[in-house]
């Protein structure tokens, strides 16, 4: 150690605390100088970090270094800020996350003000259904009140007042356009405000209208509706006195003769038509009415009818006397009118079925008061009157009912006020005009001139919720609130006012019409506020509807009751029907030159009179009769067609009184020869995305000076134009001739019918035909407890299409467009197929709703190969999303083709991502996954109902129930047709249904065993034999 | 004419020796791509550009740009999934079957026969996995252990389908590859470029031709010929029961197995002679795949046409005696509805056109031959659409019939799968032998031993 020591030159005292080498531990000098130096000498003599490296220091090559990383880390992580959902700190009154709540209100999307229940979520409104117990619709509400909750979140409504600048419009805000208006309005004097609106069915906005006349007193309403009753209101006058006609007990008619009246599609009040219509076809009580339909056009109510006969619309006059002429003989009733009449010429001339003539006398006479002969709003006075004499005589008034009478607040406007209106604007006779939530330049006959006109006014207001062809030739456009948004009433019958309660505050910068007009009233744009009507309301209701009441309990109190129930019911009598005038009948009318070809314009059964263009919902529903969508067109006779050369799709040129229009022609079978029918509410512009350059105006063809109606016009043209036009049905079109596919849904037995003399005599006639249940190597799974099923009756289904809406709403189903349509892919999980058997020009027409049949022994559910589709042990088939591949071989291997499979991301997909605006998506029922594009989905039997009901159950700690389950399509059918429950539950309703003689499954030969039992159609006619 | 039918026409003609078979093989590994290559290989590689674009498209719009529908779920992409899968089976049935019946003239086929086949599963195989709508998630269709613990439905043909192609394209590869192994040796010892001496070595997995390798050799050829035999028909069997299994009228056939395993042999057999017309030419090989070959072949495809065509008589039979009556009406309505134009081509390409081959001078002409294999590829591609198609788009319901009309990006992909296919047949005649030099040299005159120096049988 030593000799270490000395040969290392180090001293002997160690340090006792640490050490790395004896150098250390021995305080070698040399060491613990070097220990100063990081570097040994001359190691960093070629290293000058200014030369060799660049000038990043260190810190900030680090500083860099981390920031790439954070840099590359954000950009490659997936995370979307989706938003944060956070609870409610103050939980709103009401709201219980989760939970829906209702509010009963009144539905504004037509004049029949039906009672509405909306559902909401978390404050938004996501369904309309009818309200239960309002007592006109009783719980169901049309496919265009259900789609009206597309309108309330529809994108393109306008979003605060505009006003019209040399280029286009520009925002300004309400002060601005209320102090502008007021201004205007009171600078009148003596020229006339023209106030243009639809119906008034709110007798609180009457009032509001009044205290402007009295502010205003150069102001004159104008009320109109493009389709409206004003024919049969003047027949009415004339026959009885007064233009309220009365209501019809369909429920009661034994024999009900329709003459071009489709009073189950779009004439009256349809949901409540239906329903009665509906309530005497019924199985269980084995009462059936007989429908006769004689018509121009095929109708909803034509496909229904147990006889139908298709005649021109001129020539009803000539069979309704014709028809009185022949009872006259037979001694049933008395009278000299119609002596000029004959019916067996009548019938030899036009080529009618004597025997269905024959049946039809004899039913009359057989049913002599109990019969109701309704002739269609679109027919002229005249044969309205020779209806009211008909019946008269027959003493079919029984039939009109007196508990409650329709209630007009205020008179339409008739074509000469119109004309009137329009002769004042041009002589500078009107200081202003306001458009109250209405279409004038697009309904009104376009040799009006409306349009140009509106340029002479010195001020033109539109009130509307979207852009339209008015709105755009106005100078200031009021944006209103939704329906939903609003506060209001409406009494359209004796016996009951309905209120509106807004359920959602305005989306927008909107205000409710009323409100508009109430700041005008008071000449100050500062008097609006948020309640201003609904004080207005309350306090009409308090000092002027309150008294009539007489009613004990105190208003606050009657209030709040009637705006819960969403109604107040009155003990207000229905007025009488007085005795008839025979003389009102004007025999000159009569002859009518029926050469030529017959205009007939009618009402679109989806988007009505256009009011509802701008719905994808409605645009998609297939036409009830034809399945087209999207579209209007020429529908003509496979005759007329013939002689015009033309085909389907072909364009045809349509002219009457020198107005043209080019469309595309379709050939309805069941149409009357040279007839061509046109239904409006198409052809819209300056009003939307989905609806601008959808279908025909056809609006272009209305007159100011009809000859025979407003929507009939005879002495048409028709020709063959160049081109083709492709209409998108949901539904091939049917070959009459082609043996191969004829009357296929017969020998199938997809549809199966008999009549009701056969069902009297062999009550299980059906069952004859039923195949006998296969065995099954396998042992099948057994339901002991609770089995989902559903039993449709076909005696009551009309094939309206209100059940696809409601499955639409409830289901998140997607708008897919007309490209789509017609590639087959619409996306609806419920359709309604419709099958024509017979010749095309009396076709015997059968409607089937069709809808996933939740198999036991599903097909689909073996051939996936990810088992993305199961069965549930309560019955149902179910689609399991996020494991579904999207193979389609489920929809392949679906003998009913009810599977719906996304091709695209449709919401993305249809108008530029329309859909996936913001707003839209607050449309969403928050229970049902929207589904992504490659995904295979179908009918749940809405499963989600049922899960709700069955956690309902468990928090009770009662088993669950097949009544405590309505699907979306149940709860729409305005007839009833579908019942949904247990299968197992052996004493409900439902069960009776699910084992009724009059039973069957569609493909049942396949063994499938489907839970959807359809109820056989029985038609009412005299033979057994169909 | 007189023909000795005791006596086996030679399968290589020309009296080539040994040498001069391999240096003919071998050639077209040694030379450079001249510029017919390089055009060939430039179309087929457009082709298969432009697939990809298609298929790029949809899979980012969604498989909507297609002409698929309601009714019919299934369309142009099944349909050429199981178009190329049968193109695969005729390399299949003349490597392995025509191996273990001992037919000599397989020799000079087979090799360029197995190699379609694997280029013709290869194409096959992407269908099934692009035509779902979310082919992000194909691994849903594999049965693997996870968390969720999620299963795959055995009882799904489509799920038999996954296993079916899969053992089949791996068995198909590996008996390829087998028969390779002798052949890169001998290339191994021909090339004088280093590099091309590594990978044949890698390849060749050190063969030494020595006879102890030729045993091991040939003890697993057989082996995997027997194995790849039953394949040849279980695969298209269970393609087929992707139709047959369900219960589509015209698609729930029990004649389904044997007509679509003939139908595959047909249009393989077809696809090879069309190939191999050109491949004889330009390499000079019609030596060593020679006019008999092809007659052979165009015997075969002749007998299977008829299979076919029995086939399509039997399943109108079979619909019309079944007295069911949706059956019997989508049969008549294949040869007289809407798609009537598609049936009619196909019954006239597949049965009516193949007659021909019953006159020798036909089987012989490679005009003829050329013309009516052609025929018979757009026969069979058509008896897959009309199977597909016309079953589907009117089915139970009249109410929801359809029609269905491919689109461009239909189109675009079919074409891009045929470019796939010759791409890679074009780069495996200048990268790989087209022919194998040791099963050639082996049926070569005089390369096996004799008692008298001729053949003995």
């Amino acid at each position: 150690m030593s000799d270490y020591r000395e040969e290392n030159n180090l001293q002997n005292n160690p340090d006792p605390n640490y050490w790395r080498s004896f150098e250390e531990l021995y305080k070698n000098e040399k060491t613990l100088e070097a220990r100063n130096h990081e570097f040994a000498d001359g190691v960093t003599d070629d290293f000058n970090p200014n030369e060799s490296l660049s000038g990043i220091s260190r810190r900030k090559f680090l500083a860099l270094l981390g920031a790439s990383a954070a840099f590359a880390g954000v950009a490659c992580s997936d995370y979307r800020d989706k938003g944060e959902i956070v609870p409610y700190n103050v939980k709103p009154e009401e709201i219980i996350l989760g939970k829906p709540n209702f509010y009963a209100s009144t539905c504004t999307a037509c004049p029949n003000s039906c009672g509405i229940l909306i559902k909401t979520r978390e404050g938004r409104p996501i369904k309309v259904d009818g309200n239960p117990e309002h007592p006109v619709n009783r719980g169901k509400i049309c496919a265009k009140g259900q789609a009206n909750i597309l309108n309330l979140y529809d994108p393109e409504r306008i979003q605060q007042p505009l006003k019209k600048n040399s280029a286009g419009f520009d925002n300004i805000d309400w002060k601005k356009a209320d102090s502008d208006i007021i201004a205007a309005l009171s600078m009148a004097g003596s020229k006339e405000i023209s106030i243009v609106t639809h119906t008034i069915s709110s007798p609180t906005f009457l009032k509001v209208l009044e205290d402007f006349k009295s502010k205003f007193p150069s102001t004159k309403v104008y009320s109109y509706e493009l389709f409206n009753n004003s024919n049969r209101n003047s027949a009415w006058i004339k026959s009885y006195g007064s233009g309220n006609f009365p209501l019809i007990k369909w429920n009661e008619a034994k024999v009900i003769v329709a003459l071009d009246s489709d009073f189950l599609g779009v004439e009256g009040n349809r949901i409540e038509n239906s329903r009665l219509f509906a309530e005497s076809r019924d199985v269980n009580s084995k009462s059936f009415n007989r429908l006769y339909v004689i018509e121009s056009s095929m109708t909803l109510t034509g496909i229904n009818a147990d006889y139908r006969m298709r005649i021109r619309p001129e020539l009803q006059f000539a069979f309704v006397m014709s028809l009185m002429n022949e009872l006259n003989k037979k001694g049933v009733i008395s009278t000299s009118l119609a002596s000029g009449f004959s019916l067996s010429d009548f019938v030899e001339k036009n080529n009618l079925d004597k025997e269905k003539v024959n049946y039809l006398i004899n039913d009359l006479i057989a049913y002599k008061g109990k019969s109701i002969i309704h002739a269609g709003d679109l027919l002229p006075e005249n044969v309205h009157i020779a209806v009211n004499i008909l019946n008269d005589l027959l003493g079919n008034k029984n039939l009109y009912r007196n508990d409650s009478s329709p209630v007009n607040l205020i008179n339409l406007a008739s074509l000469d006020e119109i004309k009137e209106l329009v002769g004042k604007i041009s002589n500078g006779q009107i200081a202003a005009v306001i458009h109250l939530d209405c279409n004038p330049v697009y309904h009104f006959p376009s040799d009006l001139n409306y349009k140009n006109m509106l340029g002479k006014v010195p001020i033109v207001v539109t009130l509307t919720e979207r852009m339209n062809e008015t709105a755009q030739f106005s100078n200031y456009i009021l944006p209103v609130n939704h329906n939903f948004e609003s506060w209001g009433d409406a009494k359209n019958r004796t016996g009951v006012i309905s209120l509106q309660q807004p359920v959602i505050s305005p989306l927008h910068n909107t205000r409710q019409k009323e409100a508009i007009l109430l700041t005008w009233i008071s000449s100050s744009p500062e008097t609006f506020s948020e309640t201003l009507y609904h004080d207005y309301l309350m306090k009409h209701w308090e000092t002027d509807i309150y008294p009539s009441l007489k009613s004990k309990i105190e208003f606050k109190q009657l209030w709040f009751g009637a705006l819960h129930d969403g109604f107040l019911l009155t003990n207000e009598s229905a007025q009488n029907v007085g005795n008839i005038n025979l003389s009102s009948l004007d025999l000159n009318q009569a002859s009518i030159d029926t050469k030529g070809i017959t205009l007939i314009l009618r009402e679109s059964y989806q988007v009505g009179d256009g009011r509802f263009a701008n719905n994808g919902w409605l645009q998609e529903l297939p036409h009830p009769v034809s399945r087209i969508t999207w579209d209007n067109y020429a529908a003509i006779s496979h005759n007329t067609a013939k002689s015009l050369n033309v085909e389907n799709d072909d364009l045809v040129e349509v002219s009457v009184g020198g107005r043209k229009l080019t469309l595309p022609v379709f050939i309805q079978a069941g149409n009357a020869d040279d007839t061509i029918t046109i239904e409006l509410g198409y052809g819209r512009e300056f009003s939307g995305i989905v609806a601008s350059g959808v279908g025909f105006n056809a609006n272009q063809l209305l007159s100011s000076k009809p000859d025979f109606s407003n929507w009939v016009y005879s002495n048409a043209s028709i020709t063959k134009a160049a081109g083709k036009y492709s209409l998108a049905s949901t539904q091939e079109h049917h070959a009459f001739d082609n043996p191969r596919t004829q009357d296929l849904h017969l020998k199938r037995h997809i549809i199966q019918e008999g009549t009701v003399s056969l069902y009297e005599k062999k009550p299980d006639f059906i069952q004859e035909h039923r195949p006998k249940e296969l065995e099954s190597v396998y042992t099948p799974f057994q339901y002991n407890e609770m089995k989902w099923g559903m039993a449709i009756d076909l005696n009551k289904c009309l094939g309206c299409g209100d059940c696809i809406v409601a499955c639409n709403v409830e289901n998140n189903v997607p708008v897919v467009g007309k490209d789509q349509v017609l590639k087959s892919r619409e996306m609806q999980w419920l359709r309604i197929d419709r099958y024509y058997s017979g010749s095309p020009d009396d076709p015997r027409v059968s409607v089937q709703p069709m809808l996933c049949q939740h198999c036991d022994q599903a097909p689909c559910e073996n051939v996936c190969p990810v088992v993305a589709t199961t069965h549930s042990p309560d019955g149902l088939n179910q689609m399991v999303y996020n494991r579904c591949v999207g193979t389609r071989y489920c929809s392949n291997n679906c003998p009913y083709k009810v599977r719906r499979f996304n091709f695209f991301n449709f919401r993305d997909h249809f108008r530029d991502g329309y859909q996936e605006s913001s707003l839209l998506t607050l449309m969403f029922n928050p229970e049902v996954t929207v589904r992504s594009r490659g995904v295979m989905e179908k009918c749940t039997f809405c499963v989600q109902r049922i899960e709700e009901a069955r956690s309902e159950a468990a928090r009770k700690g009662v088993p669950i129930k097949g009544t405590d389950v309505k699907t979306a399509c149940q709860e729409a059918c305005p007839t009833n047709a579908i019942h949904f429950g247990d299968i197992n539950g052996k004493d409900s309703e439902f069960y009776k249904y699910r084992t009724h003689e009059l039973g069957y499954y569609v493909l049942e030969e396949l063994n499938v065993r489907p839970n959807v039992t359809y109820i056989a159609k029985l038609r009412n006619i005299h033979t057994e034999e169909l | 004419m007189h023909i000795d039918y005791s006596q086996e026409a030679p399968a290589v003609a020309g009296r080539l020796t040994l040498s001069q078979i391999e240096e003919l093989v071998a050639r077209p590994l040694d030379t450079k791509p001249d510029r017919k290559y390089f055009i060939a290989l430039s179309i087929s590689g457009s082709l298969l550009l432009l697939g990809a674009i298609c298929l790029g498209i949809s899979f980012y719009y969604g498989i909507g740009l297609w002409g698929n529908n309601q009714p019919v779920g299934w369309a142009v992409p099944i349909v050429n999934f199981v178009f190329w899968v049968g193109i695969g089976h005729a390399g299949t049935l003349i490597s392995a079957i025509l191996f273990l019946l001992r037919q000599k003239w397989r020799t000079g086929i087979a090799r360029f026969a197995e190699a379609m086949t694997i280029f013709a599963v290869i194409c096959a195989g992407i269908f099934p996995v692009i035509h779902t709508g979310r082919p992000w998630l194909a691994g849903y269709l594999l049965p693997y252990p996870n968390q969720h613990s999620l299963w795959v439905n055995f009882t799904s043909p489509l799920l038999w389908d996954v296993f079916a192609v899969s053992t089949y394209f791996t068995v198909s590869l590996v008996f390829w590859y087998i028969g390779l192994i002798p052949d890169f040796a001998t290339l191994r010892d021909r090339t004088t470029s280093k590099v091309k001496k590594t990978i044949y070595s890698i390849f060749s997995l050190g063969w030494r031709h020595s006879s102890r390798h030729w045993q091991h050799y040939e003890k697993a050829y057989m082996l995997l010929a027997g194995f790849a035999t039953p394949l040849v028909l279980s695969v298209h069997t269970i393609v087929s029961f992707d139709f047959a299994v369900s219960i589509l009228p015209g698609w729930h056939t029990t004649i389904f197995p044997p007509y679509f395993v003939a139908g595959a042999i047909f249009s393989g057999f077809a696809m090879v002679v069309t190939v191999l017309v050109f491949v004889r030419k330009i390499f000079n090989l019609e030596n060593i795949i020679t006019l008999d070959h092809l007659e052979k072949m165009n015997k075969v495809i002749l007998a299977t046409g008829m299979m076919v065509g029995y086939a399509y008589g039997m399943e109108f039979f079979i619909a019309w005696y079944s007295g069911v009556q949706a059956e019997q009406f989508v049969f008549i309505n294949r040869a007289f509805g809407p798609y009537a134009w598609a049936y009619w081509i196909m019954v006239s390409c597949n049965v009516i056109f193949p007659q021909l081959f019953w006159f020798r001078k036909f089987r012989r002409s490679i005009p003829v031959m050329f013309v009516i294999v052609i025929l018979v590829n757009v026969g069979m591609w058509f008896e897959r659409f009309v199977i597909t198609v016309t079953s589907l788009h009117r089915d139970f319901l009249p109410s929801s019939w359809g029609y269905y009309k491919p689109t461009f990006f239909d189109m675009g992909i079919l074409l891009g799968s045929f470019g796939l296919f010759f791409t890679l047949v074009i780069l495996f005649t200048k990268s790989l032998p087209v022919v194998s030099i040791s099963e050639v040299k082996a049926v070569a005159d005089g390369a096996q031993p004799t008692h008298r120096g001729g053949h003995h049988e």
